[in-house]
């Protein structure tokens, strides 16, 4: 599998401390006490990389909305209010960990391409490590209790970001989806389905071992890759004239649109993803970085935050479209099909 | 970044609905279409899920219907002691949650509500799997006990798995085990 159609790993680990109510059932203050425990251990004891403590209080918008689309931070704990909740980033966003959200604690890790495997090692240390803070709510037949029955068990979400436009554009998502719920996985579109930018996880309550949900999810995504090339494969070389047109329509708009919506350039980005993977397109402004990298960027509170000084109060202004597409410009700057 | 969770799905106040298609068979997978950033749900029987999946153009997404997501709804009555009351009067004495804020919530308050309500819990999370049993990492800082039950719970399911395969010699291997293992653990819980 390669970084290009496997675009992005994810991983949730949910804990929860034995001697508490669980947050939605927990009083505030006792809430605040763990929070302060526990980011008082983040920031003292001897971790490998540091801990980067937020204070969510003094937090815009904005800065949770850049955190949210960098991965760092679930959508639903960025949307949630609530006393004692904290949140810190380690070794500058290798992973982050949600304090009083739907759990206690909730650690999370985002990375871009295929690295399933090396965030379940990374987030089990530090899961080893806060353990020594923090007694978990365990019963050995259950697992790792929550709030909520049904997510009882190893607490682990895993998440495969992958890149399908060719099985979007011939309809055949759908059947994959379906032989998805056979192996207790599940496929969400991330973006509202632009691009064909989709995120398979595991969605059942896993019974077996950490490293077996790992592998299945690799496995299952490694075949669905390969079914996206080999359609790929067909479009090309069933009807190259239309393939080309709209690769070339694409890389048209890019370079000459002067506003542009996020969704309109995930999916010129996917076309021109596609073109180059198949050899069709030269595009300098893309060699080295990958697609899903440029995505990510052009989110809105990334433009705002990296391009724009944070001068935008609100992620929905126009300006943002501007700016994006300006990018889109630069970065599609000489490219073309062969 | 994280897709939006699927939609936990609450149709009415029933246990179980009919298939949006054919009318006939229970609805147990949820059909989820995007057609130009629109989400679209429809409640189906396998038979109908698959056949529209196949007509389906453009990107579709099947979802399995979140039985055990399906909050409140569905957590069966089991009120085995108490005849007479009609209601289910148990609740829990660390955290305060009743029968009935379990039922409406979904939810539980705190670790101990696993004990109080075990009934009610498997039920709700058990329908489609053989059995509630963690395989999964276990706590570094657990009693020994713990660590006990944890590995006759997963002897237990190896020596099923042997006896289904006709696996009789490692089957004995694996019973002894479990016999010595309860031994041990017995010893350690006087």
């Amino acid at each position: 599998m390669t970084s290009a159609t496997m675009t992005a790993s994810a991983m949730l680990l949910a804990r929860n401390d034995a001697d508490r109510r669980f947050p939605q059932a927990e009083q505030p203050e006792l809430l605040e006490e763990l929070c302060f425990a526990v980011t008082g251990m983040l920031r003292d004891a001897d971790w490998d990389r540091p801990w980067r403590v937020y204070e969510l209080d003094e937090m815009s918008p904005i800065d949770l909305a850049y955190l949210v689309e960098s991965g760092l931070m679930t959508p639903r704990f960025a949307e949630a209010g609530g006393e004692g909740r904290g949140f810190a980033v380690y070794g500058e966003g290798l992973a982050s960990l949600e304090i009083n959200g739907e759990d206690h604690l909730r650690l999370v890790g985002f990375r871009t391409g295929d690295g399933l495997e090396g965030l379940w090692s990374l987030l089990n240390s530090l899961d080893d490590r806060l353990e020594t803070t923090v007694s978990y709510a365990f019963d050995p037949g259950w697992g790792y209790l929550s709030a909520n029955p049904a997510r009882a068990g190893t607490g682990l979400r895993v998440y495969a970001t992958l890149h399908l436009p060719a099985l979007m554009l011939t309809g055949k998502l759908a059947t994959t989806g379906l032989e998805l719920v056979n192996h207790g996985l599940s496929m969400a579109p991330l973006w509202g389905g632009a691009g064909g930018v989709v995120q398979v996880s595991n969605s059942a309550r896993q019974q077996g071992p950490e490293s077996e949900v790992v592998r299945l999810v690799s496995e299952v995504c490694s075949e669905i890759v390969e079914k996206e090339r080999s359609v790929r494969k067909m479009l090309l070389r069933e009807n190259p004239l239309q393939a080309r047109d709209q690769i070339g329509r694409s890389l048209g708009l890019a370079q000459h649109a002067w506003t542009m919506t996020f969704a309109e350039a995930v999916n010129l980005i996917s076309a021109a993803q596609v073109g180059l993977e198949a050899g069709l397109v030269e595009a300098p402004g893309l060699a080295g970085r990958s697609a899903f990298s440029l995505m990510t960027e052009l989110q809105p509170a990334h433009i705002v935050i990296d391009h724009m000084d944070r001068k935008v109060g609100c992620l929905e202004s126009n300006e943002i479209d501007e700016v994006r597409a300006r990018l889109m410009r630069e970065v599609f700057a000489g490219a073309c099909v062969r | 970044m994280f897709a939006e969770e699927s939609p936990d799905w609450n149709p009415d106040d029933s246990s179980s609905i009919d298939c949006e298609l054919c009318g006939e068979e229970p609805a147990t997978m949820h059909l989820l279409r995007v057609v130009d950033g629109k989400v679209s749900h429809t409640h189906l029987c396998p038979r109908c899920a698959e056949s529209v999946a196949e007509q389906t153009e453009g990107l579709a997404l099947v979802l399995a219907l979140p039985t055990v997501l399906r909050k409140g709804k569905n957590v069966p009555e089991t009120t085995p002691y108490q005849p007479g009351q009609g209601r289910d009067q148990r609740f829990c004495a660390v955290c305060g949650t009743t029968a009935s804020d379990l039922k409406e919530s979904g939810l539980v308050g705190c670790p101990a509500c696993y004990q109080t309500f075990r009934e009610q819990l498997e039920a709700m999370v058990k329908r489609d799997v053989e059995a509630v049993e963690h395989l999964g990492k276990v706590p570094l800082r657990g009693p020994e006990t713990d660590n006990l039950r944890h590995e006759m719970l997963r002897l237990e399911r190896m020596l099923r798995e042997l006896v289904a395969h006709e696996r009789y010699e490692e089957a004995a291997g694996v019973r002894d085990r479990l016999a010595e293992l309860g031994q041990r653990l017995q010893g350690s819980e006087k």
